[in-house]
């Protein structure tokens, strides 16, 4: 899969995921962190965004500090998928 | 406002199935928690280790005689230790079904140990299973109230993991407002699937015995148990033996996060403030903190804190939740219990498993069995939702 | 205790609507509340809500005031998370305890409401949640009354609210609480079978000790849970004694007859101890019943107080009688 494909993918999925009403993936820029500012998620949401992870792409993250960095803005999610994904 | 006495105890938990086991096991420092579960099948099991109060379900039925179907665990734990407490303060069946006689019951799992019922229960047209009257909270008192006739005011109260802080605070204000001449207060709950799984799907489960207070600590341990009081007030006490006064109380709220506590630790400091209060004590006058002590890495960093900032030098403090595991809704009950018990026998018992203290407040538990004065006991419960408790008991 | 602030979500858009023809009725046998767009809750916060908290949470917003908070929460809600708890369940069940989203999990707790209330309004005062089924909200007012006593100086917000979720609905079906023939509520009092028909909503109060335009005054509140018609006659008798020294006080009577054959020998004994000229009102055909529809039951009190106007549908029996007090 193209890098551009799977960003528009992933952006999907976060927003069915963890229910993100009114945003569109248009809405969510690669490069905007995804917790604080920006998007504006939480200490819940990096949990389920891990789960995603691990049950759309088949990646386990057992250290929450490297979770931490995974999770950063789209374009670090991205690029840990491509790297590590089992399917 | 009338004095508010307890004049009887009863608790069930990992480390015994009475007051006077639990005692004991407190001041050998006995930790009941192990990498076993024997009550349903679950992924967990000899994995993590768990608080479980050691009596199946079957002996349960026949030592607490339950006869009728849909009784759950959580259930029959909540008669075992209610039976002990009304047996303890001596009161007659009468008086525990008088109308001025309330009860008011706590916990969060309610019949939701029953995974796999419910789930069946819930999504079924067919037959449903025998509990589908047990699953939520209100059916552990609705089967205390029946199995005791008892007609008072009758409350059920969750506030997650200080439910029965609450409760017993509630009890207290029925009576000093009129609308109960004494209460059966408490809190239960039993081991689940259910906040198994959701405790470890927050990563706050630890896989080791859980280290409250300590600079390393990876989580906390899930146990189970329960615990009730009898409280009177002073002017029907006619001589009888009194065990511990209830002299603070406060309920706060952090504000802050849904399943966890600010870094200033508003709520925590706030509930404990606000007990002070109600005591009319200040702070240098609580010997002992029953602390929260989950061994969270945000729970015992933020309670110190706290601490700190209320109390300047702390007094002496412990976490029992080393030795029964974190009892969620029959957590304030049983430290209650706890709490009274070292104000009677004048002593405290050990925090277990702690090595370092943490960094940032260097703070160190109470690491030994030992005898001291002890006049004032303050017990902190803090639970999702920013929900935060402080009860003082005081030597009667 | 006095009431100065009422706001409420149920299945009517409008709970008064005058004439019974314009009322909402159950779409596949449940009275559906109809929610607003939930303008006050933040989006961030309102994608993990279930309904029962968005409902709580949605009304009881527009009643917290920035100038002047309150001092406290007081939730009475029997399945609060229950939802969340079930979606939870599945999650276990069907990902067979692997990896799960701790979502569900942090609202399904019972004190999800007033959490949420106490986090997005930063009031960090007493915070409960009474979740004992049919007397939980009962239980709240009770909580209330005595924390005024306590703090005379304070106010606290006070509300009820309750959800059919699908699940809850699935087990209160298999317990045999719901009307198994399909009824209009509109007839719902000539029904003669067992069985209610389900309903949602939340109300909403905030309540202090000020009399000073204040609503409407809770002048005493007792509960008893029995199934004994007798005892309930017994009690209620005692209370009015002790309550109503004064025997014409009491010009309403507002029942919470449901059109369930097993509950209402309970609401005609209590309507024996009034006197015969006492109006009597029902609304459980407006908003279903639920285990803290009494809370909707003191919204109307508190608009029929205020107001002075009741649509003629609510009617029971003695309808021209001049009001002043309720019951």
């Amino acid at each position: 899969m193209e890098t551009a494909e799977l960003k528009q993918q992933l952006k999907k999925q976060i927003i069915e995921f963890l229910n993100l009403i009114s945003v569109k993936p248009e809405d969510i820029k690669d490069d905007e962190p995804l917790f604080g500012e920006g998007l504006g998620l939480d200490s819940i949401d990096s949990i389920e965004l891990i789960v995603l992870l691990g049950r759309e792409y088949g990646i386990e993250i057992k250290d929450p500090k490297e979770g931490r960095k995974v999770l950063t803005d789209i374009n670090t999610m991205v690029a840990y998928i491509e790297e590590h994904r089992t399917k | 406002m009338s004095k508010i006495f307890i004049t009887g105890i009863g608790v069930i938990s990992a480390i015994g199935n009475s007051v006077a086991e639990n005692h004991e096991a407190l001041k050998a420092g006995v930790c009941g928690i192990k990498k076993e579960l024997d009550l349903f099948p679950s992924k967990y099991k000899g994995l993590m280790p768990f608080g479980q109060v050691p009596i199946s379900n079957e002996s349960l039925q026949n030592k607490l005689q339950v006869k009728e179907p849909g009784v759950t665990r959580t259930s029959m734990l909540a008669l075992h230790a209610f039976n002990e407490a009304v047996r303890c303060s001596g009161i007659t069946a009468d008086d525990i079904s008088s109308p001025e006689t309330a009860l008011i019951g706590a916990n969060t799992v309610g019949g939701m140990c029953l995974t796999d019922e419910l789930y069946h229960d819930a999504n079924t047209s067919e037959a449903g299973s025998e509990y589908t009257h047990s699953y939520d909270c209100a059916s552990v008192n609705l089967f205390l109230q029946k199995h005791n006739k008892m007609q008072g005011v009758i409350n059920t109260i969750n506030t997650a993991c200080s439910s029965s802080a609450n409760a017993i605070m509630y009890g207290a204000m029925l009576m000093q407002h009129g609308f109960a001449k004494r209460a059966i207060v408490g809190g239960t709950d039993s081991l689940a699937k259910f906040t198994i799984n959701g405790f470890n799907a927050l990563h706050i489960l630890s896989s080791d015995l859980c280290t409250p207070f300590d600079e390393s600590r990876k989580g906390l341990n899930l146990g189970e148990g329960a615990a009730f009081l009898v409280l009177e007030k002073e002017e029907d006490l006619n001589g009888k033996k009194v065990y511990a006064e209830l002299t603070g109380y406060c309920n706060a709220n952090d504000a802050y996060h849904p399943s966890s506590l600010s870094d200033e630790g508003d709520g925590p400091y706030l509930a404990m403030q606000g007990a002070l209060k109600i005591a009319d004590l200040t702070a240098d006058k609580i010997d002992f903190i029953n602390a929260h002590g989950t061994a969270t890495e945000n729970n015992d960093e933020v309670e110190s804190r706290a601490m700190v900032r209320l109390f300047g030098t702390p007094p002496v403090f412990a976490s029992t939740k080393g030795n029964i595991g974190h009892t969620l809704g029959a957590a304030g009950a049983i430290e209650a219990v706890y709490s009274i018990l070292s104000l009677l026998n004048q002593e405290v018992y050990p925090s277990l498993h702690f090595k370092n203290a943490i960094s940032s407040t260097g703070l160190i538990p109470v690491l030994e069995y030992k005898q001291m004065p002890v006049n004032h006991v303050m017990s902190n419960s803090f639970g999702f939702g920013g929900n935060c408790s402080s009860l003082i008991f005081s030597k009667a | 205790m006095y009431i100065h602030k009422i706001y409420c979500i149920s299945p009517q858009q409008d709970p008064l609507q005058a004439d019974i023809e314009c009322i909402n009725e159950p779409v596949d046998k449940k009275l559906l509340a109809v929610e607003p767009s939930y303008e006050h809750i933040p989006p961030g916060v309102l994608r993990r809500m279930g309904k029962s908290i968005r409902m709580g949470v949605g009304t009881a917003l527009p009643l917290l005031d920035k100038i002047n908070p309150v001092d406290g929460i007081i939730i009475g809600s029997a399945n609060a998370g229950l939802d969340e708890c079930v979606k939870f369940l599945i999650q276990i069940v069907d990902y067979d305890e692997g990896q799960l989203t701790p979502g569900n999990f942090v609202q399904s707790t019972g004190n999800v409401i007033a959490g949420q209330l106490g986090l997005i309004s930063k009031n960090k005062g007493y915070n409960i949640t009474h979740m004992h089924q049919g007397l939980a909200f009962e239980n709240a007012v009770i909580d209330a009354i005595m924390q005024l006593n306590t703090n005379p100086a304070h106010s606290y917000l006070l509300g009820g609210v309750d959800e059919i979720s699908p699940f809850h609905y699935n087990i209160e079906t298999l317990n045999g609480a719901y009307k198994k023939e399909d009824i209009s509520n509109k007839e719902i009092y000539q029904s003669n079978t067992p069985g209610c028909l389900p309903g949602e909503g939340a109300a909403m109060f905030v309540v202090s000790a000020d009399k000073d335009a204040a609503i409407a005054k809770i002048k005493a509140i007792q509960t008893i849970h029995t199934d004994d018609v007798e005892l309930v006659k017994q009690q209620l008798q005692l209370f009015l004694e002790k309550n109503n020294q004064d025997s014409d006080e009491i010009d309403l009577f507002i029942s919470g007859e449901n059109g369930d054959t097993r509950t209402l020998p309970f609401y005609e004994a209590c309507e024996t101890l009034l006197n015969t000229d006492t109006t009597v009102l029902r609304f459980k055909h407006l908003c279903g019943e639920y285990a803290t529809a009494s809370a909707i039951g003191l919204w109307y009190a508190c608009q029929i107080l205020q107001t002075q106007e009741i649509p003629p549908h609510l009617f029971k029996k003695n309808q021209q009688k001049k009001r002043t007090g309720i019951f």
